[in-house]
């Protein structure tokens, strides 16, 4: 399989190169590194462009040779210039082609560092792709080598596919799964009247709830599961423990379009408070994912 | 391959003729455009039909919207042979821009063309002219577009913008604030780094032909001969000045030869979808014309606004079909300056790349990669522009503009020919020379009636342009810079 990387043609972006270079050796899986750049108009009175096509194009290369100097070299590579209207639709455009199991995109600029943020690009690619689109943290950074150590789902309670999706790829490229779930709870300056501790137990019957879900999914009474506890999401986030080598993985709510990724409210503000890498999943891609998973343990067993 | 000589590089400046005549070499223009790279995107994908229909869509743009306010009173019901006679000027024009579009394998600008085959000083005095036709057009555009919006309010709302803030100082008002209004509005667009897919462009074409298409079935109704009877009250020369203030209204023909190397077989279906355009907007400008002077006296036109619009109310009693037409040109309008304002600032980016202008036009913004600077101060010129100069001076000066450009292509044909026959041309004008004679005799002889103001601000402007290139383009151009 391949996996396309939208690359910016000013060249700068080490961070998701890191990641796929991880991803794919994690997988096995090739690149196809590409940058965007805006496509020649069609014929008319703004057919005047052919030095600034030039120009883009001749920016573009220079950027592919940075990333091709940049990238380690035990992942297999190729590299291509585009045009296109816009950044996502050509990485879209791209990914149809070559069939992508995953796009690898680059945080916004102005995201702060460390945390993913979603920039205008990665917004459309995740409200449009049908394949998963990870996205690097600010600054992501691995040392030569590395491969995803660990996966971490992200689980609401709801969605279970997702959650078998991921142990599926987890076992495939031979990583551990974990299960995540998040617990905000502001501390309101007054209570419902039923006082803090009634308000307590209604979280810690919800971390039961949640933990047998993830269990029944995934028929193991053994596997990780952790709930990150806080006032806000960052905090929540920051609970649980990270480590190099971590992939969270998120799926896209069920309001959005069929088979498409959209992000709820909850998992955007996952993305945005995630320390480390994202992956999020199309929901429909998540169902096929677990249903080959099922028909694969089926055959097994 | 080269067709000039080697660029003399001796430390002390080479002399001012060498320099004004230095060429840039064709075999440097291909490299730097990388038009004939291999695999590229320059595959041959467009039919004859789609050709046709891409000259059309870039040739009927505001001008048969806001022209006949200026042509008919000087013209009178004979504007109709005003339009054969700027089609047909407008026709020898393009089928010469093709043969130098299809010579020097580029696909850039009349500027890249002349730069290639009469040098330094005329690319000057051609990208002077493209200023015109893009920069002022850009300008006369969106005053065009003003008159629609307030022909729409007035109908939509009963409102109309105080003719202080939607009025040039010439015609009683002090700034025209929507037309700015426009000229930013596509402004932020094109530095977000949109664009005009061929689809926009396909329904950009369906709207114009649609709106038109209502004017000439519903303004029939309104056909009363007796307009007609005083058929050319100026004679042959009021059919010639409204010819000029025409022209305009068929720049955009010449587009079709920018799609050469994308074209299936270029040496006959180029000069076929160039008549075949041709054709088609001349039969609707002639009708849209013929059914307009039959729609009201001659009087009528003069200083009429959103002319179209305002001929279907008067025709109908209602104001339905007129805010349809209003509805329609003004989303068109809108994407004709989004068209010209980006090819105007990517003929500075080629200019800049030359040395011919101040490297801040080709610098691009690393994250959007357009040039940013140099989109807003286009943006800034045009909109003082917009918001001061009347519409029939800004279109006036666009034509004078062009037809200069046309008419240095069409020298730059017979040139080539002499300087460089074996060069492989992927279209050859017929009945050479009588094409490219006609076309630059056309070209003389439609500026020759335009008003002496236009006559002058022109020559004023292009002695500007020439000084600049003396004081600035001679030192820095990057021609001069090539070590040989």
């Amino acid at each position: 399989m391949t996996m396309v990387v939208g690359f910016a043609p000013d060249g700068r972006g080490r961070g998701v190169l890191h990641l796929a270079a991880m991803l794919a050796r994690s997988g096995g899986e090739e690149l196809v590194v590409c940058a965007v750049v805006p496509a020649p108009w069609p014929p008319g009175l703004a057919r005047v462009d052919a030095e600034y096509q030039a120009e883009l194009e001749r920016t573009a290369q220079h950027a592919l040779g940075r990333a091709r100097a940049r990238l380690p070299s035990d992942v297999p590579a190729s590299y291509e210039v585009l045009h296109a209207r816009s950044a996502p639709a050509g990485v879209l455009e791209v990914a149809e082609r070559v069939d992508a199991s995953l796009i690898v995109v680059g945080p916004a600029t102005e995201g702060g560092s460390g945390m993913v943020s979603v920039g205008s690009t990665s917004a459309r690619l995740l409200h449009s792709s049908h394949v998963p689109v990870a996205i690097a943290p600010r600054g992501f950074h691995v040392r030569e080598g590395a491969r995803v150590d660990r996966v971490t789902v992200a689980f609401g309670g709801s969605h279970e596919d997702l959650v078998v999706a991921s142990a599926s790829v987890a076992a495939r490229i031979g990583t551990s799964l974990r299960v995540a779930s998040f617990a905000v709870q502001a501390r309101p300056p007054y209570t419902s009247g039923v006082g803090h501790e009634a308000e307590g137990s209604i979280e810690d019957q919800w971390i039961e709830e949640i933990t047998s879900a993830a269990r029944a999914a995934l028929h193991d009474e053994s596997a990780e599961i952790v709930v990150g506890e806080g006032e806000d999401w960052g905090e929540a986030l920051e609970d649980v423990a990270w480590r190099e080598g971590d992939v969270l993985v998120v799926g896209s709510s069920s309001t959005g379009p069929i088979a498409r990724v959209f992000l709820g409210s909850r998992a955007t503000k996952i993305v945005r408070h995630s320390p480390v890498p994202v992956v999020v999943v199309p929901r429909g891609r998540a169902e096929e994912l677990a249903s080959e998973a099922a028909s694969a343990s089926t055959a097994a067993g | 391959m080269a067709i000039s000589d080697p660029p003399i590089t001796e430390p002390p400046q080479p002399r001012l003729i060498d320099q004004m005549l230095r060429r840039k070499p064709v075999g440097v223009m291909t490299e730097e455009t990388g038009a004939d790279r291999e695999g590229g995107e320059l595959k041959r994908t467009i039919g004859l039909f789609q050709l046709t229909m891409f000259g059309v869509g870039a040739t009927i743009g505001t001008g048969i919207f806001v022209i006949l306010a200026d042509a008919v009173p000087e013209a009178g019901p004979a504007v109709i042979l005003s339009f054969v006679m700027a089609g047909f000027v407008a026709g020898l024009t393009a089928i010469c821009y093709a043969e130098l579009a299809g010579a020097v394998p580029v696909s850039g600008s009349s500027y890249s063309y002349a730069y290639a085959t009469l040098g330094e000083a005329v690319a000057m005095v051609v990208a002077a002219c493209l200023l015109l036709e893009y920069g002022v057009s850009a300008a006369g555009v969106a005053v065009g577009w003003s008159q629609y919006l307030n022909e729409l309010l007035n109908n939509l709302f009963g409102f109309t913008i105080p003719d202080a803030i939607s009025q040039a100082p010439e015609q009683g008002g002090v700034f025209n604030v929507p037309a700015v209004v426009l000229i930013w509005l596509c402004t932020l667009l094109l530095l977000r780094g949109a664009s005009e897919s061929a689809k926009i462009n396909a329904i950009m074409v369906l709207i114009k032909l649609g709106v038109l298409a209502l004017f000439v079935v519903v303004g029939l109704q309104g056909w009363n001969s007796d307009h007609l009877s005083n058929f050319a009250p100026a004679g042959f020369d009021g059919i010639n000045v409204a010819a000029g203030i025409i022209f305009f209204s068929y720049i955009g023909l010449d587009a079709v030869s920018t799609a050469g190397e994308e074209v299936h077989n270029p040496r006959r279906n180029l000069p076929l979808a160039i008549i075949g355009a041709l054709v088609i907007v001349t039969t609707i400008y002639v009708a849209v014309a013929i059914v307009a002077v039959a729609a009201q006296p001659v009087a009528a036109f003069n200083g009429q606004e959103a002319g179209l619009s305002a001929i279907l109310e008067k025709v109908t009693g209602s104001t339905w079909p007129a805010s349809v037409l209003a509805a329609g040109a003004i989303i068109s309008i809108f994407s004709v300056t989004l068209v010209v304002i980006y090819g105007q600032t990517r003929i500075l980016f080629a200019m800049s790349r030359d040395g011919m202008i101040p490297k801040f036009f080709h610098r691009l913004n690393p994250r959007t990669m357009t040039p940013v600077h140099s989109t807003i101060l286009v943006a800034c010129i045009i909109s003082l522009l917009a918001g001061v100069i009347p519409i029939n001076f800004l279109f006036e000066m666009t034509s004078i503009g062009t037809l200069v450009a046309f008419m240095i292509v069409s020298i730059g044909v017979i040139v080539l020919r002499r300087t460089a026959p074996d060069l492989p041309r992927g279209f050859k004008v017929p009945l050479y020379p009588l094409v490219p004679l006609g076309s630059i005799a056309g070209c003389i002889w439609i500026i020759k009636d335009l008003r002496a103001v236009t006559i002058y601000v022109f020559a004023i402007w292009t002695s500007v342009a020439l000084a600049w290139y003396f004081f600035y383009g001679r030192r820095n151009s990057a021609l001069g810079k090539v070590k040989p």
